[in-house]
């Protein structure tokens, strides 16, 4: 994994699995398709004539400026994908996520108040999970999506023993 | 909330109520308390009614046929039905609200056809709130407010009990919340008005209770009437209600057919927001007693909150520019259980101090963050409010942001004393925020396209939710990245030898 200037020096980056790159397509190409539908409403309105009064540029344009962005989000999506990692460390677990808009966020084991574990329809189809670590802070919440099942128990299974170690209160 | 995963540790626990312990009600009139604007509603709508078809041609509304034309008696039943049904309703639901408070939870009881059971653990009790809304304080009652490490939508009341009965509960609660053990009297004094309707004054609670806790107080500091009212003129919102009726008179004059009608509901909110101002900040008194900051505060509805300093995730120094001339400052905090929203006062329960000078600012400051860990909390304090620059081993964003932030990147940057991170930010409108290491939930390094251009990056530091969003901006990437893991280990380091339950109780 590229090392980029955000990311902590010393750490092993642990990817997801690149299968989660699908997880993340379907998602894509149901927002993209229902978006387009509904912009395309206009446009077919206008070539039929119901709404004659609508101006054809922006019937034609809008859906075609959408199409161009959601293309260009498709490119990213592998890159995004590669670009989500976790490492453990002694004491606390660091997520990082973004290619444009980058974070990493670290989450002391002690501070963990419960821990999900998800998985969506796609996710079961390709044995994928995700993990959720809750704390007592809204957005000191880790999500690490795309986690091949047995991975994500092993994970959840390991942070719940951390957090019990280092237990603290609020 | 807990920290475990085991259901038992949750606030809301599922054990059985202890038996042993008598159960109590409120007091019979809460229902009404509760209730009067309704009560009163009704009691409008129809009296409108009846005497509108008693004195008819007199009435500017007339009356629908049907009701001129009915006879007396039948409005007259209707009304006396719906007041026996309102009665009911509100002796129901007064008999079948209890509670009840043993050494470990506290269990309340409401519901009359949907029941509800709740059961608190008395050691996550966060604070306890005594508020007197104006009506119960014209009959002496007050409500108990139970806050919980929650998001805050869960807390629990007792509404109401006589204020000198709530007062007690308070201090016997607080004292187990604490970790002190319950003294045998105060056991005593609850049995023995347990056989009383709680109604009744009960004349040795408060001698029995007085050895358990720390019900002396000493008073801190006071918000006097004039500079709360002139620190409200000065808000950025009153600003702008004056300008607006100013705007809407020139409006009017110049545009016929203008009314400042349109503009009634900016004005309304606008109104609102200060009037909230004015009811949350009216002698406004702070003082520390022995489970830590109380506060006093209330114009019609008064209230009175204690924020114990082991809870406190996060505190608020700001100065608005309007201020800055008179030296005032406000403070607010993060504290599990009383969150931010507005759903649960959150906006007025978390402000420590709605105005004051920076000698109240401090004397607040020794209360909820006794340790400050700097030799010179003064001089440090000052130059972290008002100043900018390096003094005092502040580290702020490097010189090449000035394109960013033109006036803020001289002052925005963080210190660290041994205790917690000090967060600097804002040119304009000065803010401070201070986290305890111990308190830090999470932390999160963010950078957008631009910050990477100018190799910077801004740090956020994950606190419990509510006013306070604690951030260093725009800090040299190198920098913040090494912060950024050494913050992780001094919080992972500070937590371990303090456990915020229990707080009075050192070292456990």
């Amino acid at each position: 994994m590229q090392q980029e200037p955000i990311d902590p020096q010393g750490l092993t980056w642990t990817r997801v699995s690149p299968s989660y790159t699908k997880v993340r397509l379907v998602g894509w190409g149901i927002g993209a398709l229902l978006m387009l539908l509904v912009l395309c409403v206009p446009l077919v309105l206008r070539l039929t004539g119901v709404w004659a009064g609508f101006p054809l540029w922006l019937a034609i344009v809008a859906p075609a400026l959408t199409l161009l962005i959601d293309l260009i989000r498709l490119m990213l999506i592998p890159r995004q994908v590669a670009a989500i990692g976790y490492a453990e460390r002694e004491d606390d677990l660091l997520v990082r996520q973004g290619l444009m808009f980058q974070k990493v966020l670290v989450i002391p084991y002690g501070r963990m108040q419960f821990i999900d574990v998800a998985v969506g329809p796609i996710d079961r189809m390709l044995g994928l999970c995700k993990v959720k670590l809750h704390t007592a802070a809204a957005d000191a919440t880790a999500e690490i999506p795309g986690l091949p099942l047995a991975e994500g128990t092993r994970l959840r299974e390991a942070l719940t023993a951390r957090g019990e170690a280092r237990l603290a209160g609020l | 909330m807990s920290s475990g995963p085991t259901p038992e540790s949750g606030f809301i626990s599922e054990s059985a109520p202890d038996p042993t312990e008598p159960w109590q009600r409120v007091h019979p009139a809460s229902p009404l308390v509760r209730g009067w604007l309704a009560v009163i509603a009704v009691a409008f709508v129809y009296g409108q009614n009846m005497l509108s078809s008693l004195v008819e041609g007199e009435d500017p509304y007339p009356a629908p046929e049907v009701v001129s034309q009915t006879p007396l008696l039948v409005p007259l039943l209707i009304g006396a039905g719906i007041l026996l049904l309102v009665l009911l309703g509100f002796f129901g639901t007064w008999w079948f609200t209890k509670y009840q408070i043993t050494d470990r939870h506290v269990n309340v009881n409401s519901g009359m056809i949907f029941r509800q059971q709740r059961q608190a653990r008395i050691d996550r009790v966060q604070s306890i709130d005594i508020a007197q809304p104006l009506v119960a304080r014209i009959l002496g009652l007050a409500e108990l407010r139970f806050d919980v490490a929650d998001s805050g939508s869960s807390a629990m009341h007792l509404s109401f009990v006589k204020l000198s009965v709530a007062r007690d509960l308070r201090t016997t609660i607080l004292a187990r919340a604490a970790g002190r053990p319950s003294v045998p009297a105060v056991q005593e004094s609850e049995s023995g008005s347990a056989a009383r309707p709680v109604a009744e004054p009960n004349p040795e609670a408060g001698v029995a209770t007085a050895p358990a806790a720390g019900t002396e107080e000493r008073v801190v500091l006071r918000v006097p009437v004039a500079r709360l009212i002139i620190s409200m003129v000065l808000r950025p919102v009153s600003i702008t209600l004056v300008l607006g009726i100013i705007a809407a008179a020139v409006l009017m004059s110049l545009i016929d057919g203008f009314t400042p009608f349109y503009l009634l509901p900016a004005f309304l909110g606008m109104g609102t927001a200060l009037w909230n101002n004015l009811n949350t900040g009216y002698n406004f008194t702070a003082a520390t007693s022995a489970e830590g900051l109380r506060l006093s505060y209330g114009l019609l509805d008064t209230r009175h909150q204690s924020v114990p300093p082991g809870r406190v995730a996060a505190i608020k120094i700001s100065a608005p520019l309007l201020w800055r001339k008179l030296g005032w400052y406000k403070m607010s905090v993060n504290v599990a259980g009383i969150g931010g929203d507005d759903a649960n006062d959150g906006g007025s329960r978390s402000v420590l101090l709605p105005v004051g000078t920076f000698e109240d600012v401090l004397a607040v400051l020794s209360v909820v963050l006794p340790d400050p860990g700097t030799t010179n909390p003064r001089e440090f304090f000052a130059a972290a409010v008002n100043g900018a620059g390096t003094e005092f081993g502040f580290i702020t964003s490097p010189a090449r942001v000035r394109p960013l932030a033109p006036l803020a990147h001289a002052r925005q940057g963080y210190a660290l004393t041994t205790t917690a991170l000090v967060a600097r930010n804002g040119a304009l409108h000065r803010t401070l925020a201070i986290v305890p290491h111990a308190r830090t939930q999470g932390l999160s390094l963010k950078q957008g396209p631009l910050a990477r251009r100018f190799e910077v990056a801004d740090l956020y530091l994950s606190t419990i939710a509510g006013p306070v969003t604690p951030m260093v901006r725009q800090l040299d990437i190198g920098h913040g990245r090494e912060l950024f893991l050494e913050q992780a280990d001094r919080a992972a380091a500070a937590r371990k030898t303090s456990d915020s339950n229990h707080w009075l109780e050192k070292g456990v």
